[in-house]
């Protein structure tokens, strides 16, 4: 686990996105550095009771969050967390998660 | 250039569990089977063939045309889902325009079962596999769970709300001896059906089946003796049309719905029946708001009495959320179908009365966020 989110900002127009892209959405420039972004604003959240093909699964939840200056993020929520709460990102494996702030 | 129309539509039995023996293969055999026998042409007379499947692999559409006996002239393989169909219906139509093939066969068919479903789910593109399978996230149902939790804040929806569309769409599937759920569904039902993804519950979500579907694209003097074909007056597509940074309550439709109409020489009012990508209920509700079918934008007031007073017939088949849905491509085709056996009266119980111009949509591709991919056509019965 590390913390924070990993998003990209462009060089030549200083918007970020996430997932990476290969060239800028915007300015269609393709020279970006890796940001961090540390928490966001929960504006929806789904809980997950079903995964179609497997059996056992445990609910879980999951959140759109929208990050201060930076990209909408899907982020796996670690604990009760609710709409309009601000939490703190981090990330497993590459993948995005969050969890209220402490 | 050649005119070119729809001229026949055929389909697989759709089941929830295939039977040893049944593949994607045997599905897509039986809907060519049954598209050439409408459409009254011999196999040996088709010089060009569109496929799209999810599950086609490791084979690709030269293999499909040599296990079909098919020597062509022309020949696509699409991957944009459940705007496949459409996508493919455009390329199809302008392959006998051109005079490049004569008549063309357009496939769509899948049969994953539901583990193999699963596995396409979370490996659906690499945001999809590195950033949302990593956190449990349900497949489509988990993107499209946020997705209704925002249309619902938005223009004020109730859950009920959604419950009209499956509620009349099930009403129209027990006239569909194809779709896999006929029994009527109450209202009542659908709001105490089990949670899949809040606030997405069972009738919410699309059942996967096994199944094809194919349409025959040929000059509409190549109907059938005493058939309308099949014309389409409009036909327009959208790709990544927003990067995934809006909210997904507007498709790729609406980038051309203004042109698409006008292109057409005809307005929303004069659409006599609808078939309307139907992976979800929220996102019928959002095509059908960029194609302006609702009017006011007031999606709540358009539930409950246009649909919910079958004042609008949309998704006459059942839609693929009681039909089945036997992977986006061929849903695609099963709505683009449904328009067809509607305009030339051949809908049997569920015949709109006096159909003579239909809109059907395709949306699809779940990039990160919501659906990447659109596209409508205007069809019309010809003369």
């Amino acid at each position: 686990m590390s913390a924070g989110v990993t998003v990209f900002r462009c060089k030549g127009c200083g918007i970020k996105v996430f997932p990476q892209r290969l060239l800028c959405p915007s300015c269609h420039g393709a020279e970006f550095d890796a940001a961090q972004v540390h928490e966001g604003v929960i504006e929806e959240i789904a809980v997950i009771r079903h995964m179609i093909g497997q059996e056992n699964w445990r609910p879980r939840c999951i959140a759109n969050v929208r990050t201060k200056d930076g990209p909408m993020l899907t982020v796996g929520l670690r604990d009760e967390a609710g709409e309009g709460a601000t939490i703190e990102l981090f990330e497993e494996e590459g993948a995005p998660f969050g969890r209220s702030k402490n | 250039m050649h005119q070119a129309a729809i001229i026949g539509v055929g389909q697989s039995a759709y089941t929830r569990r295939p039977a040893s023996g049944q593949s994607t293969h045997t599905f897509i055999r039986d809907a060519v089977v049954a598209a050439l026998r409408d459409a009254a042409i011999d196999a040996r007379d088709v010089q060009g063939m569109a496929v799209a499947s999810f599950s086609l692999a490791p084979d690709t559409a030269v293999d499909l045309a040599w296990k079909l006996g098919l020597s062509l002239r022309w020949l696509l393989q699409d991957t944009n889902g459940g705007s496949s169909a459409m996508n493919m219906l455009g390329h199809a139509l302008r392959g006998v325009e051109s005079g490049a093939a004569d008549i063309i066969l357009v496939i769509g068919g899948d049969a994953t079962g539901l583990a193999g479903y699963g596995k396409i789910a979370a490996n659906y593109n690499i945001a999809t596999r590195d950033h949302l399978a990593p956190l449990g996230h349900g497949g489509p149902n988990g993107v499209y769970a946020l997705v209704a939790s925002r249309q619902m804040r938005k223009y004020g929806l109730a859950k009920s709300d959604y419950g009209h569309i499956a509620v009349a769409q099930r009403a129209w599937a027990a006239k569909n001896p194809f779709a896999v759920y006929r029994v009527p569904l109450s209202m009542e039902e659908y709001l105490e059906a089990p949670m899949v993804a809040d606030p997405l519950s069972r009738y919410d979500c699309v059942p996967v089946v096994a199944g094809a579907q194919a349409i025959v694209i040929a000059r509409p003097d190549r109907a059938p003796r005493g058939r309308a074909a099949v014309c389409v007056r409009a036909h327009r597509t959208s790709f990544n049309y927003d990067n995934q940074a809006g909210d997904g309550l507007q498709t790729g439709i609406s980038t051309f719905a203004s042109e698409f109409w006008q292109s057409a020489g005809v307005a929303p009012r004069d659409i006599d029946v609808a078939s309307v990508y139907d992976d979800y209920p929220s996102m019928v509700l959002a095509q059908l708001d960029d194609l302006g079918l609702i009017p006011d934008h007031d999606l709540a007031r358009f539930c409950r009495r246009d649909i919910g007073e079958a004042r609008r017939p949309i998704n006459t088949w059942g839609g693929m959320l009681s039909a089945g849905q036997p992977g986006g491509p061929a849903g695609g085709l099963n709505a683009i179908s449904e328009a067809v056996l509607q305009l030339q009266g051949r809908a049997g119980e569920r015949q709109v009365a006096n159909a003579r111009l239909a809109v059907a949509t395709g949306y699809g591709m779940t990039m990160y966020r919501y659906g990447g991919t659109a596209a409508a056509a205007i069809l019309e019965r010809g003369e």
